[in-house]
């Protein structure tokens, strides 16, 4: 192990920017900021806010972050802005907090953007990426990527080469058991692991059942407009109002992906007709609690799969029955960490209003779902799996310095032999 | 789950015998909580018989390894059964921990 603390550098989205795996980057930072045994400094490369404002100091006693604002999305010169940004402030090691589309919706910024762990490495400084979702789970064409069968193949050309170029980084973290074999499969990797997602909040107290007063809450979390989309769900409640369960309220919390600006508003006017609609707009992090806490069920719209899902941890966290898409690895998401849902037909509105009506009009059903996914997301705090990634970056550190050690040694043979 | 426990020349040995996961995890993680408080700590844990681990019990090991090294002492692994070998190299966590194909190994290590 080593002696000196470490100066960990973190790129990842973070509040109150909203790109996405901001929640994550929220909640890994944070823990990361108390590993005093540890680390003596994060630097945070994060996006730039729209409008020049500034991200908020961190005011704690926790450890000292600097926060360096320095790529944006849908930039293509993101890699080379972060590169200057990492030698200016010379970190000891450096994680990477990554989806598919963190650096951009269009292809060439997104593709891009993937290339800078490899880069960073090249400088010099070790790299681990953790990255949320692969290529070969991804359904391209749900998630907007790609509209015909040719342009599918062509883009998974790419993705075939980004991921390679990602596995140049020293270490890349796989948060499904799934994804590690793939990759090891077919890119013959050996450098990638499996690090859990980790519950967000290990201080949550024990989840309330009951619901509050007023129409009862169906509730969807998230950035719309990809492959998480409402209008299936939509009309899914106009088909429970029409059973004559009026006493609902359909809460659509969170904003447009930003691959998809305007999505949500387009929606709001295409189904105005639909009353008991709330659309929430971005959900503050001091918010989160009250959006969760008051709903009776979260929804899953989605069409495609994207990995483990942060926003079922959270409905976890606050022990609440969900509803799911019965497509691709979110079902094995489910069975491998624990959780359980009522499950749909993606895209089929009678089928989500069938699964949404056996969680509401069974109170104890639903208790027992929420009950069973509270035990789940609280396996392993977040805080436990930034230690994981601590030691992972400890040993990386210490075979670095030993390579570097072994080769002076054989290069001094060399020059006495 | 069934924990054999015994002490050789200050070194503290346990052996778990069946599943180390969530739900049997607390006995374990107790045990190796007031051991690696000791100073310094030096534990064994022979997985000969472990047939199954998940990734809380891979928490567990993780904290009791940091407390441990904290600690100017060390928790070594020994015999690892097909299941847990398997476990410790999707998670990597095998090139972090020390491991040892034997008990008398990691005692070895430890100078007993």
């Amino acid at each position: 192990m080593l002696s000196g603390k470490l100066r960990i550098g973190v790129l990842t989205t973070f509040p109150p920017g909203t790109g996405s795996l901001n929640e994550y980057g929220f909640h890994f930072v944070n823990a990361l900021r108390e590993k005093f045994d540890d680390v003596s400094e994060v630097i945070l490369y994060v996006d730039e806010l729209p409008n020049e404002a500034s991200y908020p100091a961190f005011e704690d006693d926790n450890i000292d972050t600097q926060i360096v604002p320095c790529w944006d999305f849908d930039a293509i010169n993101n890699p080379l802005r972060i590169l200057k940004a990492i030698r200016n402030t010379e970190p000891d090691i450096v994680l990477f907090n990554l989806q598919w589309a963190t650096f951009g919706g269009r292809k060439v910024p997104a593709s891009l953007g993937l290339v800078t762990p490899a880069l960073v490495r090249w400088l010099g400084i070790p790299t681990v990426v953790l990255l949320h979702n692969i290529m070969e789970t991804v359904d391209l064409k749900s998630a907007g990527y790609a509209g015909n069968p040719v342009m599918e193949a062509i883009v998974r050309g790419f993705g075939n080469i980004a991921t390679r170029i990602l596995l140049r980084s020293n270490l890349v973290a796989l948060t499904i058991p799934k994804y590690v074999e793939i990759l090891e499969a077919k890119y013959k990797a050996d450098n990638v692991l499996l690090a859990p997602h980790g519950s967000f909040d290990a201080n949550v107290p024990h989840p309330v059942f009951d619901l509050p007063e007023g129409p009862m809450q169906i509730m969807t979390f998230g950035k719309f407009g990809t492959y998480k989309t409402v209008e299936a769900l939509i009309e899914a409640f106009e088909i429970l109002q029409n059973r004559g369960k009026q006493d609902l309220e359909l809460v659509i919390a969170g904003s447009d992906s930003p691959n998809a600006k305007g999505y949500l508003a387009g929606v709001a006017e295409a189904y105005k007709h639909v009353p008991n609609i709330r659309y929430t707009g971005y959900v503050a992090e001091e918010d989160v609690p009250i959006i969760f806490g008051e709903a009776a069920v979260v929804v899953f719209p989605y069409t495609s799969t994207t990995g483990s899902s942060g926003v079922l941890h959270q409905a976890g966290d606050y022990g609440k029955a969900v509803i799911l898409p019965n497509i691709g690895d979110f079902a094995e998401v489910i069975t491998e960490e624990g959780y359980t849902g009522e499950f749909f037909a993606p895209e089929d509105a009678q089928s989500m209003a069938n699964a949404i009506a056996k969680v509401i009009d069974n109170p104890e059903r639903r208790r027992e779902i929420g009950q069973q996914n509270f035990l789940a997301s609280h396996g392993i705090p977040i805080s436990e799996i930034v230690d994981w990634y601590l030691l992972h970056m400890q040993t990386l550190l210490l075979d670095s310095t030993n390579t570097k050690r072994r080769q002076r040694r054989l290069r001094r043979q060399g020059a006495t032999a | 789950m069934q924990l054999t426990e015994r002490t050789l020349d200050n070194v503290n040995i346990i052996a778990i015998n069946g599943r180390f996961d969530a739900h049997t995890s607390k006995p374990v993680s107790d045990w190796l909580e007031a051991h690696s408080s000791l100073t310094p700590p030096r534990i064994v844990i022979n997985f000969e018989n472990t047939e199954f681990i998940d990734s809380v019990a891979l928490a567990v090991l993780v904290s009791t390894m940091k407390r441990c090294r904290q600690n100017n002492g060390d928790v070594f692994l020994a015999a690892m059964s097909q299941p847990v070998k398997i476990i410790f190299e999707l998670t990597r966590l095998n090139k972090a921990f020390h491991i040892f194909d034997s008990e008398v190994e990691a005692l070895v290590s430890f100078g007993v």
